[in-house]
């Protein structure tokens, strides 16, 4: 069956891009081959909108945001400061991008961003390579594992 | 195809985390999974330096499954150095890391030139049990950090004995051997437990001769120690329990490290008179015939399989049942150890049964014919299996969980003495 790999990189060589930073992923699809069939956009504009719907949750009480309450309102500690984590409304519109995904890969992926994943039953993997050999040690982790194969190195 | 094992008696290799935490100022960093060290916990002490059971760990992820979980090993190794204070380090890895083809060994190899020791020791559960491990654990010391020495000190004695936390008597029967050997004039050196540690260690390759007292466990580590330092070693089968075996255990230790015949009878002498002392005194109660069980079986490690079995025959009168020995003991040693079973007093000869599969050890004592109700002494898991044969049950082997052993023993007279107290204890119970 095939899959789907979503990997964050600048120049399709390197996995370069933290989570945060990227415009567009780069989706790999995985059948008898692997094949890079879409450049999928961030929407800005959209997380914007979020962001807005974020700020004024406590009143609209919007599904998505208004939950989590004290970890998004609330100015400290998790809320406050400009680049800090924001809880997990920021992330969920990136995140829901590439639900249909098995596995994203990024040089770095912040705690919020995984958990989202994690829900999902997606794999996250923050990792200082190629992204050809990202590609192809995913692919034959899960080509192992799909087949029931065992792991030593023939 | 795949078998099912019911109530195994053992920890996995990784287990081996017990050995280390047994060593004052020894500390375990593990590669592993974070749920390998959890499940492998338990309370039964801990170092008493290190918080109990706290360890470094890789905590490795699928992530590391599929990247290689080196680059975590190394930096896990560097921060335990750099903000925990111990003598030594010993890396296990688990299953995992092991499976993926992590080579711990070439990054633990970097850490060479560190102030302080960093071994290896590779404990993943397919290579066998916390038996196993142990060794693995000696190994790594005996490999990687002792050096030969030129310098021997005369009568010094390397005793090993049984796995640390495995058996919770571990503290008390080592401590107890030692007694033992220094009345004989020799200077007792072991690793584990209060103020051994490293000191200790760096004594092993001085040694004049290594004492092993276990029917398995240990036999690789003292002869490597034989090939690495020329250190001759006894292998002392069973452990001795009451006044039987310790006195002949007394007798070929002596022999072995040549120490004068005379000395070592007074010693004989003056333990087994207050023994029989003891035993004398409450002849009227052992003779009771209606009070203790008349077979017995042990489910437990060779260790205690063999060192009981040889105390209730010998010094106490009982019929052996059928003994079953849980610590999957190699196949090539089993026929050995089923020797030794057959070495009682009064002709009596023990039928032994290498088993490792608790359900079948329990539909066997099912089966057998006691001859009134059994005398049991085993792991915990023996015990619903007594009690509705309406037996009286001791715990004496892991896993251990209605007792608490903080430094008693059952080895030497006293031990033996012990062990009769604790029997009788359950056995007059039953009747009050």
């Amino acid at each position: 069956m095939s899959y789907k790999i979503a990997i964050g990189s600048s120049d399709k060589i390197n996995v370069d891009l933290k989570f945060g930073e990227v415009k567009s992923f780069l989706i790999y699809e995985v059948d008898e081959e692997v094949k890079l069939i879409e450049n999928r956009k961030v929407n800005d504009e959209e997380n914007n909108l979020a962001d807005i719907a974020c700020g004024s949750a406590e009143n609209s009480n919007k599904a998505g945001c208004g939950g989590a309450g004290g970890g998004c309102g609330a100015g400290s500690g998790c809320g406050g400061a400009g680049n800090g984590c924001k809880g997990p409304e920021e992330v969920i519109s990136k995140v829901s991008l590439i639900y249909d995904c098995r596995c994203v890969v990024c040089k770095k992926i912040g705690f919020q961003a995984q958990k989202q994943f994690e829900k999902k039953a997606i794999s996250v993997f923050d990792v200082d390579c190629t992204v050809a050999e990202a590609l192809k040690k995913i692919t034959f982790y899960y080509n192992k594992i799909d087949n029931h194969k065992s792991f030593r190195k023939e | 195809m795949a078998k099912l094992l019911d109530k195994q008696h053992y920890k996995c290799a990784l287990g081996a985390m017990q050995t280390v935490q047994a060593i004052e100022r020894a500390l375990p960093i593990l590669h592993s999974g974070p749920g390998c060290a959890q499940k492998l916990s338990e309370s039964t002490g801990s170092s008493g330096y290190f918080s109990p059971n706290i360890f470094p760990c890789t905590s490795i992820n699928e992530k590391d499954v599929v990247f290689g979980g080196v680059k975590k090993l190394e930096s896990t190794i560097e921060n335990a150095l750099k903000v925990i204070d111990a003598d030594l380090y010993v890396v296990l890895t688990g299953c995992i890391p092991e499976i993926v083809g992590d080579d711990s060994g070439e990054v633990v190899s970097r850490f060479e030139d560190s102030e302080k020791p960093v071994l290896y020791a590779p404990t993943a559960g397919f290579k066998g049990n916390n038996y196993k491990g142990h060794e693995q654990v000696i190994n790594a010391i005996i490999e990687q950090y002792l050096k030969k020495s030129d310098k021997k000190q005369k009568g010094l004695v390397n005793i090993w004995a049984d796995v640390p936390y495995q058996d919770l008597f571990w503290l008390g029967n080592l401590r107890e051997l030692e007694k033992l050997v220094s009345e004989l004039g020799l200077t007792p050196n072991t690793i584990f437990g209060y103020r051994r540690g490293i000191e200790n260690i760096k004594k092993i390759p001085e040694a004049e001769f290594n004492l092993l007292v276990s029917p398995w466990v240990g036999l690789t580590n003292v002869k490597k120690m034989e090939r690495k330092f020329g250190t001759p070693y006894l292998h002392y089968k069973t452990l001795p329990i009451g006044a039987t075996e310790t006195s002949k255990f007394l007798r070929e230790v002596g022999k072995f490290a040549g120490v004068d015949e005379a000395k070592v009878e007074a010693v004989v002498k003056e333990h087994e008179d207050y023994y029989y002392y003891l035993i004398e005194r409450y002849a009227d109660l052992f003779l009771e015939n209606r009070v203790i069980n008349k077979q017995f079986s042990v489910v437990s490690d060779a260790h205690y399989a063999l060192g009981i079995t040889k105390f209730l025959a010998n010094d106490f009168g009982l019929v052996p049942a059928k003994q079953f020995v849980v610590d999957d003991t190699p196949k090539n040693v089993q026929e050995e150890i089923a020797e030794e079973f057959k070495k009682l007093n009064y002709g009596l000869e023990a039928e032994v049964a290498f088993e490792t599969d608790g359900y079948k050890i329990h539909n066997e004592i099912r089966k057998h014919d006691y001859h009134g109700y059994p005398l049991v002494l085993g792991s915990y898991y023996e015990k619903e299996v007594t009690e509705e044969l309406k037996g009286n049950f001791l715990n004496i082997a892991y896993p251990v969980q209605d007792k608490v052993i903080i430094d008693d023993s059952y080895v030497g007279y006293t031990g033996g003495i012990r062990l009769i107290e604790n029997i009788y204890t359950v056995a007059v119970s039953r009747f009050n």
